[in-house]
């Protein structure tokens, strides 16, 4: 008698045609391109839809789904025209509410969101928060981010961006060393607290990725772009592997490894024995290797190649060195 | 097209998106046998005086897919027969169902909402605030263009925030064994999830002790086991607890300060040097603030002779003890 659990699918292709029919019955005409456009779905899925909520409806007081009591399209310009015209309404007058943890999740991010400097209108913001709470089915649930520092840097790379300039600046490598840099900005992104510029580096010649904390003394220059955002080709990976890495094997208490997923390249091999799991992460150099397992102490053990052990025992050593003077 | 021909199959969403019309176009509200006999994807199924426990036992699951998409799905008891549940009708009210005609959101504030809807990177977070975005552009209004790209995200990677989260919505107490930092061994605790909150980049459960109504503040990631949703549930606290779990922590993070000496031009003299509430003293040493003196000790020891504790004396002897053991594990 088991019955498999209703994949979450069918749930997102509710949410979708609850959706969808208000929109639909705001429009008395729109094309399936548009209404694709709108929904940012491909052009089939509205098609589909559309299908499914034409011959959708209501039993009815014969409880036999008579044809009044189904919504109904012009079919000829839906077939013909890729054209969508509801031509008979039932049931549905208005866009559903938010649930709880749906308001909550938004809610949660544009808490996050706060810390852009195009959004510092405290007040502007919380008056969306109350409008999503209200349009909540119940209390949304409790769920807050911590807003970010604002970083003044981001004013930077904003101000660079809308004025079409190179925006110049020191950076420091994780080597310690510091380089004069021109950029044109294309993107800026976070992973957790940390935010990262990406963009076309003049002196690299190439797609660049720059840690926010590690830029000092940003500078709008005079100098225009020559790659724009559209013109240039970010990879999705925030950093990407190269044939230069190097593949260190490492002991890491189980409970700890996602911590070291970002690390860990999908086709390493991982086995577990004792509550430890040997597996391969790939690093660019030993200066960032000896940095992360030293953070990780008693958790994370490098086990080969030997010089990879040697940087980090050398690394730690020198560390405890300090307090013996 | 005035009888479709019952097909052998109804898809899932089509059996969904018929009971939500069926419900929202009843006042006085269908019972489960109604229900079953009459709506597509059901009636398909539905045997007259036959076992129909199986479609009953689909009718309940279904029930609360719908719920968990914040479709207000009501029963009320028969006036003349309580408690009986044969006679239980359904409804889903309008007034609760539909978005409040007053709510509106200008082209920027849905960008601005989209952009929210992506911060999660991935989890229920993820594919709930993206399905609070199709609502929002089922309003029709446009999106306005943002002038630089951003891509913000979180991750939580904590197992036990989807359970917290259904927990808080239910308002149930959970069980679960948590790592105190600086302890050994693992306690099972027994609480009243209030909030969850990130601070200073890391997730923290928010919540009372049912006995003693103490507030507790545990973080995510130092609960070494499953957590388990009791039955007990408990009264629905106020709305403000993500701001007092906030301010209670800021509070703690606040009070510690540790002061070091960065080795000038490393990684960790900017990288410390930058960070919120950071300030370097007179005599060159940087005061840091910190919420946990073995998560603090964890990540100066990660900068190795780039930094150097001078007080707290205990989170001192913390970071040298790190170290030694990170070059006897290595040597």
């Amino acid at each position: 008698m088991a019955e498999k659990p209703q994949p979450r699918l069918a749930q997102d292709k509710l949410a979708f045609l609850l959706s969808l029919v208000p929109y639909l019955m705001d429009h008395d005409r729109v094309s399936v391109s548009d209404a694709a456009k709108q929904f940012g779905v491909d052009e089939e899925h509205i098609r589909e839809a559309v299908r499914l909520i034409g011959v959708s409806g209501i039993p009815g007081e014969t409880s036999t789904y008579q044809h009044g009591d189904l919504f109904d399209i012009a079919w000829d310009d839906f077939e013909d025209n890729d054209q969508i015209v509801l031509t008979n309404l039932v049931a549905i007058d208005d866009s559903p509410r938010f649930s709880a943890r749906e308001a909550a999740a938004l809610i949660a991010g544009l808490q996050y969101l706060s810390a852009l400097p195009e959004n510092a209108d405290r007040a502007a913001i919380a008056s969306l928060m109350a409008r999503l709470s209200r349009a909540s089915s119940s209390e949304p649930t409790q769920v807050a981010v911590e807003a970010s520092e604002t970083d003044s840097t981001l004013s930077l790379i904003r101000e660079s961006v809308a004025k079409g300039v190179q925006l110049g600046f020191d950076y420091q490598s994780s080597r310690g060393e510091t380089e004069h840099r021109t950029v044109d900005p294309v993107r800026v992104e976070s992973v957790d607290a940390d935010w990262y510029l990406r963009g076309w580096c003049h002196l690299r010649e190439a797609v660049r990725t720059f840690r926010l904390d590690r830029i000092s003394n940003p500078v709008v220059t005079m100098e225009p772009i020559t790659h724009a955002a559209s013109d240039v080709n970010l990879p999705d990976t925030l950093f990407e592997g190269s044939s230069d890495d190097l593949l260190v094997t490492i002991d890491v208490a189980a409970a700890a490894a996602p911590l070291l997923a970002d690390y860990i390249p999908d086709d390493a091999v991982s086995t577990e024995l004792d509550g430890r799991v040997r597996t391969t992460v790939r690093v660019s150099h030993y200066h960032g290797l000896k940095r992360l397992i030293a953070s990780m102490p008693g958790v994370a053990t490098v086990v080969a190649p030997d010089e990879a052990r040697a940087v980090v025992a050398g690394w730690a050593t020198a560390g405890a060195a300090r307090y013996r003077n | 097209m005035s009888t479709p021909k019952p097909a052998p199959r109804i898809p899932v969403e089509e059996r969904l998106f018929s009971l939500v019309l069926a419900l929202l176009a009843t006042d006085s509200g269908l019972t489960k046998d109604e229900i079953l006999s009459t709506v597509q994807g059901y009636r398909q199924k539905f045997t007259r005086s036959g076992d129909n426990s199986s479609l009953e036992r689909q009718f309940e699951r279904d029930k609360d897919d719908i719920r968990e998409l914040g479709v207000p799905l009501e029963t009320i008891d028969s006036p003349g027969d309580p408690g009986n549940n044969q006679n239980l009708r359904y409804r889903i009210p309008r007034g609760a169902y539909e978005l409040p005609s007053d709510i509106t959101f200008t082209s920027e504030e849905t960008a601005l909402l989209a952009l929210a809807s992506m911060v999660w990177r991935e989890g229920s977070l993820s594919a709930e605030s993206r399905r609070a975005v199709l609502k929002i552009r089922s309003l029709g209004g446009e999106t306005a263009e943002p002038v630089l790209g951003y891509a913000p995200r979180l991750r939580v990677r904590d197992v036990a925030f989807d359970p917290l989260r259904t927990a808080l919505e239910k308002h149930v107490i959970v069980r679960f064994a948590y790592l105190k930092p600086g302890e050994a061994e693992a306690r099972v605790r027994t609480v009243a999830p209030l909030a969850l909150v990130q601070h200073q980049g890391r997730w923290h459960l928010f919540a009372s002790e049912p006995d003693s109504g103490i507030n507790k503040t545990f973080l995510l990631r130092r609960i070494v086991s499953g957590v388990d949703l009791t039955k007990t549930t408990f009264d629905a606290p106020t709305a403000d607890q993500t701001e007092k779990a906030l301010a209670g922590l800021d509070e703690v993070w606040q009070a510690h300060v540790a002061v070091v000496e960065v080795e000038p031009g490393s990684d960790a003299a900017t990288r410390l040097g930058k960070r919120r509430g950071s300030t370097t003293t007179d005599a060159g040493t940087l005061e840091l603030h910190y919420s946990d003196i073995n998560i603090v000790a964890d990540e100066l020891a990660g900068y190795g002779p780039e930094v150097l504790v001078l007080s707290p004396p205990e989170l001192r002897s913390a970071v040298i003890s790190r170290l030694e053991r990170t070059a006897a594990d290595h040597g």
